[in-house]
């Protein structure tokens, strides 16, 4: 076979592929017809070979390259996501994969858990001793005593009070999604851009906690934060569990390159914190509508401590391997 | 950095993907971000109408769902733009489909759910500094890879098929020598052997250096005109090339629809 006759024979193939490619376009695989699917699921193989015959006869560069770019093509057409449904999938997601990967991870869960409780403790000895602090380590949380010096519990909730309830909801669930988010994806700094939102948000609530104690307000404080706080921070710190297996599985790949550690380790820490977002909506909700109202304070310390129970009854039990389950292990979205 | 990234498909043929150039990917991220602009400045507008509708009120109240709502769109559209297209389009944005190129994976597989989460997550990184981090980033990853698609085990690739027209009717491919059909030899008065040595030359001459073409050409032209009785006004390569070319394509011409278009050349086009 000479390269002249290869080519005579094979243009009327290339030439069809390019012309499929061309109609499907912008569109993709829909604007072809059955018939004209079934000749692309036929033509690729057989181009792909053409590559390779291109090369040995070593035709000229641009023949090679235009080959190669309709077998290019034809392959973006053809090898495409498998089709799932939606529901289905988020549906086995929550109820296995992601308390399964939680308990999975859990010592990232542990090394977060534990740099926030130094975070709060740090800051909170510090509000303590010197007071003042606080203004510093709460930027812009705390509304200033008036000339009086004296800080009520009027100043703790009165401005979730004022503002209108549905927008301050979605408001603080982008909110703490986002923090979320940039917990995760902070981590690829090896980890420390994730460490620096876990103290920073770790000593704004031990600040907060010192504050108030230090204005013998205690009891107001807890009802305010803990309605929401519990679940919201519980759900931060998993986030921050995510960045902390990125950044380590980058700082520290193990027996793996640190490009496929990297990888490994991204697809687990993102499916960690994408499952975090229930949370952080059911929380905004008792954010926005439980917490501003003046419902007993005793009752939203009981919400907080319920919802934050239920997240973590729900992290550790559901999706138990064993019996039939465990044939599904490893199945993600 | 290099041009290709190469897959091995199911057939066992190394196919070779040519890399998004940083260019290209600049100019579809500016398209896209153009888009969030656009709807985020309608979002606000929307804003401001709730706003002037006088629903700021602090009660429960119908408008201040609408607000909750314009809200919650503009994180969604924030978060989502680029997880929905590119998972819909598999691998393709609007900005990218306007430049043809397209987000796949290293493996040659389709991009699923995970991957383009992983991608469009550590945007919020890459986009330091004006997608500084990005570009650096890139510049010193061996498939020009931002942090996203090293973690997600992505790649950009171009999906343009290089236009192949000559002439811009048809499509053509080089031919190292023609077939001296009938047709082909009455339209250019030209024996067999003439035709297709001037057949081969052309499809050669790029790769023939200046001198070398112009020891050749005179070999080539001369028996053929002095046999016709032709001239030409002077023996410069250019000259004879342009030559060549007419006879050439008269005698694709005359071929019709065999071939469509002179297949010979894409010196001639550029």
């Amino acid at each position: 076979m000479t390269a002249a006759w290869f080519l005579e024979t094979r243009k009327p193939r290339w030439n069809r592929l390019e012309s499929l490619v061309k109609k499907a376009g912008l569109r993709g695989p829909a604007a072809l017809s059955d018939d004209e699917l079934h000749e692309l699921t036929r033509l690729y193989p057989a181009i792909t070979v053409d590559v390779a015959r291109s090369r040995t006869y070593l035709l000229d560069q641009a023949t090679q390259r235009h080959v190669n770019q309709l077998a290019i093509a034809a392959h973006g057409l053809l090898y495409r996501r498998r089709h799932v449904r939606t529901a289905g999938a988020l549906w086995r997601f929550f109820a296995q994969d992601y308390p399964r990967l939680f308990r999975r991870l859990w010592p990232y869960m542990t090394i977060a858990t534990l740099l926030f409780a130094i975070g709060v403790l740090g800051a909170y000895v510090t509000v303590r001793i010197d007071p003042p602090t606080a203004y510093v380590l709460v930027p812009g949380g705390l509304d200033k005593p008036g000339a009086s010096a004296r800080v009520t519990s009027e100043d703790v909730s009165d401005r979730f009070r004022r503002s209108a309830k549905p927008p301050m909801a979605s408001g603080i669930m982008g909110n703490n999604i986002s923090v979320a988010f940039n917990a995760f994806a902070l981590g690829i700094t090896a980890g420390l851009g994730t460490c620096y939102v876990i103290l920073f948000n770790a000593m704004m609530l031990g600040a907060f906690f010192a504050h108030f104690d230090n204005h013998h307000l205690t009891y107001e404080c807890w009802s305010f934060i803990a309605g929401h706080g519990i679940l919201e921070i519980f759900a931060i710190l998993i986030a921050a569990a995510a960045g902390l297996r990125l950044g380590l599985a980058m700082a520290i790949p193990g027996p793996l390159k640190r490009l496929a550690s990297l990888r490994t380790g991204a697809r687990e820490a993102v499916l960690l914190v994408l499952g975090t977002i229930p949370m952080f909506i059911v929380a905004g909700g008792i954010e926005a509508f439980v917490t501003p109202t003046y419902l007993p304070g005793i009752l939203k310390i009981a919400l907080g401590l319920a919802a934050g129970a239920a997240a973590m009854i729900y992290l550790l039990t559901a999706g138990r391997e064993g019996g039939n389950g465990s044939a599904l292990r490893g199945k993600t979205l | 950095m290099q041009d290709f990234d190469v897959i091995e498909t199911p057939e066992n043929v190394e196919l070779q993907r040519r890399l998004a150039g940083i260019g290209s990917r600049f100019i579809a991220g500016l398209i896209d971000n153009l888009i969030l602009a656009g709807v985020f400045v309608a979002i606000v507008v929307a804003f401001l109408i709730a706003g002037l509708a006088g629903m700021w009120g602090s009660s429960l109240n119908p408008q201040a769902w609408v607000t909750a709502i314009l809200v919650a769109a503009a994180f969604v559209v924030y978060w989502g733009y680029f997880v929905f297209f590119e998972l819909w389009t598999n691998g393709q944005t609007p900005g990218k489909k306007s430049l043809k190129i397209r987000v796949v994976r290293q493996d040659g597989g389709p991009i699923t759910f995970i991957d383009v989460a992983i991608r469009n997550l550590l945007r919020v990184v890459d986009s330091l500094g004006l997608y500084g981090v990005a570009g650096v980033v890139m510049f010193f990853s061996k498939k020009s890879q931002r942090l996203g698609g090293l973690a997600a085990g992505t790649v950009v690739v171009s999906e343009e098929v290089p236009s192949y027209s000559s002439g811009g009717t048809g499509k053509g491919y080089v031919h190292w020598e023609r077939e001296a059909t009938a047709e082909a030899l009455r339209a250019t008065g030209l024996t067999a052997e003439e035709y297709r040595a001037l057949s081969n030359y052309w499809a050669r001459r790029e790769q023939l250096s200046f001198e070398a073409r112009q020891r050749l050409l005179p070999k080539l032209m001369e028996p053929i005109l002095k046999r016709t009785g032709q001239s030409l006004p002077d023996a410069s390569v250019s000259t004879i090339e342009s030559c060549i070319f007419t006879l050439l394509t008269k005698a694709s011409t005359a071929e019709g629809h065999r071939h469509p278009s002179p297949p010979f050349g894409f010196g001639v086009q550029s």
